[in-house]
């Protein structure tokens, strides 16, 4: 225990745990609306996807983040662009884009002279050798995230939860979807600093199906899913720190292990 | 003389995936403050009108809501739909369900409870969607489309998953609406006893529009031989007797 309390006053530490709450933050509550609308393969291949944009950033010596974050957003706005000219199913789509982006991704990197070290930190996370530019920018992230989602919370929730009948009211659902599809990219390429490529999708998708599994109302979720986000990625990061073993595992391993706590509790007793 | 809340004039559907018309020319009306029944066997191209009308999907042809073009009415249109285009399973109340039709700044608690006590639902407010039988979930998705308070109700199969006594206690509500609240209301249905007891006008579809009047006159074995591809016996009344 004084191990832990010990370590809090590392300022690596204290930079871990303020990037990983936000990023807690961020994704839980895109989580709610992921889990809402069964989407959690968009996630996960959109995180795949951003290799390519990765790939391509340390290629031309371009900050790979914002590569990515840019690959992101235009795989968000080819997806229903290809569905719509094609007239298949999202996850068919997803099925093409997911390998063919990551599979870009890595011939690029095969054409980059020499050892890429960071390769392994964006495939599982570096989240102890975040930097304070790192946390301003998932602030920021963040923060614009969450306006957009105040301000359309109400639209948002609708068009996710039952997008026909949004049409119907009037809403303008593929606006709507765009918008959605957007600030999921975003918050995606935001946690894969932190976490990596293949560990994002945990954030986004653990904890929203756990606060599912008792929540007797939307507001519960939207409550609690952030609260135990938090309470995941602080009891990941310490114990990363104390075990010293990879934070992005250690984070995905903890909140599957809650996940299947909760399930234990709520559905098997 | 009433005005016809719903005029339909040649409307035809094309879905993209398919070769022929999923309906053809299909021409019809419904009179202000009426229960209409659109009938027909399934894939016969009913839930494609009301999709039509709702505008979910393209068509071809004229739609008129109370003598204006559809697109300037589709606010005074409440839908029921067929299946669920939601997750049920999904923990949202009742409230919560509701209120997602109504903008932010409306006085949604007043609003959402007078809409369910209408619809004799006052104890579900804060009941999970999940934790309803067929008939409560029914009542709320009436509940629904009727919190906006429309002038036209569309109904896709609503007594699909509802026992029969959750079905006659429906269509009495229905009933209720259409005469005490002047609804005027279009019910796409299996249930030709219902539609007998209840409608004051059928519209027989298979892709093309079969007959169109009072249901004692029109649906009769030929039309039944037409629609159906064979004859058919129904009771003509659940004990209910419409005047």
């Amino acid at each position: 225990m004084q191990e832990i309390i010990g370590s809090l006053q590392y300022p690596f530490v204290q930079r871990a745990l303020l990037g990983g709450i936000l990023v807690a933050v961020l994704t839980s509550w895109m989580g709610i609306l992921v889990v809402l609308r069964q989407s959690s393969f968009f996630g996960d291949a959109i995180a795949h996807s951003s290799l390519m944009g990765i790939a391509l950033g340390l290629l031309l010596g371009i900050n790979p983040i914002a590569v990515a974050a840019i690959y992101a957003i235009f795989v968000s706005f080819l997806l229903p662009f290809l569905r719509k000219h094609s007239h298949l199913p999202q996850d068919s789509l997803l099925g093409f884009i997911l390998p063919f982006s990551m599979g870009l991704g890595v011939i690029l990197l095969a054409l980059i002279p020499g050892y890429q070290p960071e390769l392994i930190s964006f495939l599982f996370g570096s989240i102890l050798a975040i930097g304070w530019g790192d946390i301003a920018i998932t602030a920021i992230l963040a923060l614009v995230t969450f306006l957009v989602m105040f301000i359309l919370r109400g639209k948002l929730t609708f068009a996710s939860f039952d997008s026909e009948y949004a049409k119907v009211t009037g809403i303008k659902v593929s606006m709507i979807d765009t918008i959605y599809h957007v600030l999921l990219a975003v918050t995606v390429v935001a946690g894969i600093r932190l976490v990596g490529i293949i560990l994002v999708n945990a954030l986004l998708v653990i904890p929203a199906s756990t606060v599912r599994l008792f929540a007797r109302s939307l507001k519960d979720m939207f409550i609690f899913t952030p609260i135990l986000a938090i309470i995941i990625m602080i009891v990941g990061l310490l114990a990363s720190f104390t075990f010293d073993i990879p934070s992005g595992p250690t984070i995905a391993v903890t909140s599957g292990l809650l996940f299947l706590i909760t399930l234990v509790f709520t559905k098997f007793k | 003389m009433k005005q016809n809340a719903l005029e339909v004039k040649d409307l035809t559907v094309t879905y993209p995936e398919y070769a022929n018309n999923a309906i053809e020319n299909v021409t019809f009306s419904v009179e202000e403050g009426t229960m209409a029944a659109l009938i027909g066997p399934n894939g016969s191209g009913k839930t494609s009108i009301i999709r039509s009308i709702l505008g979910l999907i393209d068509y071809k042809g004229e739609i008129k809501v109370f003598g204006k073009p559809v697109h300037e009415a589709r606010h005074t249109i409440g839908y029921v739909p067929q299946r669920f285009s939601f997750d049920p399973t999904f923990p949202v109340t009742v409230f919560e369900f509701i209120s997602m039709v109504l903008s932010e700044n409306t006085k949604k608690k007043h609003l959402i409870s007078e809409t369910l006590d209408y619809v004799e639902g006052t104890d579900l407010v804060g009941r999970k969607l999940s934790s309803l039988s067929g008939g409560q979930l029914q009542r709320v998705l009436l509940a629904r489309a009727l919190v906006k308070k429309p002038s036209l109700l569309l109904l896709d199969e609503p007594e699909a998953g509802v026992d029969i006594g959750g079905e006659q206690t429906f269509y009495d509500l229905m009933e209720k609406l259409v005469k005490d609240e002047k609804i005027t209301a279009l019910i796409a249905s299996h249930e030709l006893d219902i539609v007998y007891a209840y409608a004051q006008k059928a519209i027989c579809v298979n892709k093309k529009m079969l007959c169109s009047g009072v249901p004692k006159e029109v649906l009769n074995q030929e039309t039944f031989l037409e629609l159906y591809g064979r004859g058919l016996k129904f009771f003509g009344h659940t004990g209910h007797h419409h005047s």
